[in-house]
């Protein structure tokens, strides 16, 4: 109960006091603002040397003519899949055609499959029979026939055929053994089980009724190791921020983590203001313990601390579009480990700080090396040499970096494992620093 | 006397090789206001933060109510009240939040504590600027609250570090009757200062302290009795029995400077003596015997600043 008492006055001066509010919350935001502006499009991301197959799917699926109860095909999706599944290739799926089209007007794609609405009902109709859609041509598989169409750039004839040629063996893939095994259906149906066996028997290398690729070369399915769909987002986002461009990503990150540094000039900075009053003697003088005089200081920091990284991340989500992540929850362990590690590091420097121009000059110090050495000031890891990331780790700002990493700036799904070992090893830094600090601090060497 | 509040027994505080405090002892009661005088550096505040649990003496015993300070009684710190020398307020929060928030450190329940607030804060004089930030207070209005502070939870003991400095007359005068009214209630109050007419004007008995020893200790007017007081006068002829006339005055010492080769005139006069107003009556009525004109004439008095002089060999700001 004291404990929040003298927690509940701390916060109130911090939140009274204009400095500690500029720098915790107004100078990250400015940080991120300015390098997020200033920085590259490509900045945060790695080169991916992957073909890249853009798509728009219009696809409104068909009823599966041999289920009348089952879900619709959505042959799209299967291109989609086949197309991911082939290595050295990445799938990318633009929301609307009218971006694919401005995208290819402005080269900066060469070309993009465009899946039309009556896709699926076609390619369901596609058969060797009377009757059905007969999309097989000279060249291979005529789109047009199957409302698929190439948008092109005019301008870039050796990528948009390439792109072409992967559509089309991709097609093949998928169109091929649906429209042989509907035929051999039929065969069934019209001549009899006699002639199927016997055509069976004739290509026992194939399987005729199976209507996939692996199916009809009784080839095992492939794996989806490595399949990549990803979801266009403008990389320079949008709006006068670039909200929800991908380097926010990254920046927001890096900077939550060398602002919840920043603390140790806000602690040390009350306590030193608390010598310096004589507030500090009249405390001691009253029935406290310094165990509970510390607690008292060390809470409201940790919950600034706490609010700080809140503040920064809902402020990323809103101010610039930034993406909390598959596993946003994971955000909260994270957080918190963060603001424990950077409390710790504020009491030691506090504890070894006399004055306030002691806390200013030591601690921006501190505060900047730590985050040159982590990473953080670069806004990105990825740009250190390997051997000082692996340096870097004897900094606790490197493992929360490494979390925020997993947690924000991975496409797939985060490695749990690492973000645990991440908050673990945050935890033993605020212990450490918090041993350092008890064994420094004299509470009454003014007295 | 009444059994002491605050007994203090031969205390000692070392700092390395400096002694701080060197065998202090002295007794304070309750409804007393015992004023310790002393330079800066004398060893008032390293004393003070003994007997309000802050610091351990080296050796020595403090006792308040009877039982043994030490830095480890939690309990014993809720009889004392301590205004340390610095403005040991908030500033960024207003008169009434300081007071709240110190009252609510010695678990004064909610209802009793605003009642409490509101009663300090009209003792202070500050109840107008109450929910005023303390920050653009005057530094008298800060020193009143600084009071506040320290009797917030109603202690036995007040201990006041130089509770005046650089306050105006106004606050002092404030100050002065809180205390006096403080001590009236029966709160032993122990007010340190290097101020002689505060302490003169405002305790009862009066402690004096310089290179951590106390070097006297008693009531005004017993501290005053140590010293003579001076009259010095200067006639236009001294008649030849005029000095043995004045040596024969009951009481009274004449200060022989026939020997000072600076004042080697013998119609320049001093007298020392023990009550100056009976021997000043006893010299004019001597000098009318004589028919010798009395040309000028200087009267001191003994005072505290004197006796500290004569005490310590030094001004108290020196």
């Amino acid at each position: 109960m004291l404990i929040w008492t003298l927690a509940k006055k701390d916060l109130r001066l911090l939140l009274r006091d204009p400095r500690a509010m500029v720098v915790l919350l107004a100078m990250p935001l400015i940080f991120i603002m300015v390098l997020g502006l200033s920085l590259g499009e490509g900045f945060g991301q790695k080169p991916d040397d992957r073909l890249r197959i853009s798509i728009v799917d219009m696809d409104q699926g068909f009823p599966d003519p041999d289920n009348d109860d089952g879900p619709r095909l959505e042959w799209s999706k299967t291109v989609e899949r086949d197309l991911a599944q082939t290595a050295g290739i990445r799938v990318e799926v633009i929301p609307t055609l009218a971006e694919a089209e401005e995208l290819v007007r402005n080269s900066k794609r060469a070309a993009v499959l465009v899946f039309g609405p009556k896709f699926s009902e076609q390619v369901s109709r596609s058969s060797f029979l009377r009757g059905g859609v007969n999309p097989l041509f000279r060249d291979g598989i005529n789109l047009e026939e199957l409302d698929l169409r190439l948008v092109r750039d005019p301008t870039q004839l050796t990528a948009s055929s390439i792109i072409e040629q992967v559509g089309q063996v991709t097609m093949l893939r998928v169109v091929l053994p649906w429209m042989i095994g509907r035929a051999f259906e039929r065969i069934g149906d019209r001549l009899g089980n006699i002639m199927q066996r016997a055509l069976q028997q004739m290509f026992p290398s194939y399987d005729l009724t199976g209507k996939t690729w692996a199916a009809l070369t009784r080839a095992p399915e492939r794996s989806n190791d490595g399949a990549e769909v990803t979801h266009y987002e403008p990389p320079s986002g949008s709006g006068a921020l670039n909200r929800g461009a991908y380097r926010y990503q990254v920046l927001v990150p890096s900077y939550i983590v060398m602002f919840a540094y920043f603390l140790v000039l806000t602690v040390g900075w009350l306590f030193v203001a608390e010598r310096r009053q004589g507030t500090l003697k009249r405390l001691r003088a009253a029935p406290l313990s310094h165990t509970e005089i510390l607690a008292g200081k060390l809470l409201p920091c940790f919950l600034m601390s706490l609010a700080q990284g809140v503040f920064l991340l809902v402020a990323g989500k809103l101010l610039f579009g930034m993406s909390w992540g598959a596993q946003p929850w994971w955000l909260l362990p994270v957080v918190v480990t963060t603001s424990l590690s950077a409390m710790g590091l504020a009491l030691l420097v506090a504890s070894l700080a006399r004055t306030e121009a002691q806390v200013a000059i030591y601690g921006t110090l501190l505060v900047l090396v730590l985050a040159g050495l982590s990473g953080c000031l670069m806004g990105d890891r990825e740009l250190m040499p390997e051997n000082m990331q692996r340096i870097s780790l004897i900094t606790p700002h490197a493992w929360a970096l490494l979390a925020y990493k997993q947690l924000l700036a991975n496409p797939g799904e985060p490695n749990v494992e690492l973000i645990a070992q991440a908050c673990g090893m945050l935890v033993v830094f605020a212990l450490g620093f918090i041993l350092l600090a008890w064994s420094f601090l004299r509470l009454d060497d003014h007295a | 006397m009444a059994e002491p509040l605050l007994s203090i027994h031969d205390v000692r505080k070392q700092y390395g090789e400096t002694a701080a405090l060197n065998g202090v002892s002295f007794d304070a009661s309750a409804g007393e206001l015992f004023g310790l005088l002393g330079p800066n550096g004398a060893g008032k505040t390293t004393l003070l933060s003994i007997v309000s649990c802050l610091l351990e003496a080296s050796s020595g015993e403090v006792r308040i109510l009877g039982r043994k300070a030490s830095t480890r009684d939690r309990e014993l710190r809720r009889m004392i009240g301590i205004a340390p020398q610095e403005l040991a307020v908030y500033g960024e929060l207003t008169a009434r939040e300081n007071l709240t928030f110190f009252g609510s450190l010695y678990s004064i329940p909610k209802p009793e504590l605003a009642k409490r607030v509101d009663e300090v804060l009209a003792a202070i004089g500050l109840t107008e600027r109450a929910n005023d930030r303390v920050e653009h207070f005057s530094g008298g209005m800060k020193r009143r609250l600084n009071l506040g502070a320290a009797i917030i939870h109603g202690p036995k003991l007040l201990l006041l570090d130089e509770p005046t400095t650089g306050v105006d007359p106004q606050s002092r005068n404030h100050i002065f009757e809180e205390v006096r009214r403080l001590a009236g209630q029966g709160m032993c109050v122990v007010y340190t200062s290097h101020y002689i007419e505060e302490v003169q004007s405002l305790c009862t008995r009066i402690g004096i302290i310089d290179h951590g020893q106390l070097i006297a200790c008693d009531t005004l007017p017993a501290l005053l009795r140590q010293m003579d007081g001076v009259i010095r006068f200067r006639v236009a002829r001294a008649p030849a029995d005029l000095r043995q006339r004045l040596a024969a005055i009951a009481d009274c010492r004449l200060v022989d400077r026939g020997s000072d080769p600076n004042n080697a005139d013998p119609d320049n006069l001093e007298l020392e003596c023990r009550d100056v107003k009976t021997a000043l009556m006893r010299l004019v009525a001597i000098l009318n015997e004589l028919n010798v004109e009395l040309v000028s004439m200087e009267m001191t008095e003994p005072n505290l600043e004197r006796v500290f002089l004569h005490l310590t060999g030094r001004a108290l700001r020196d």
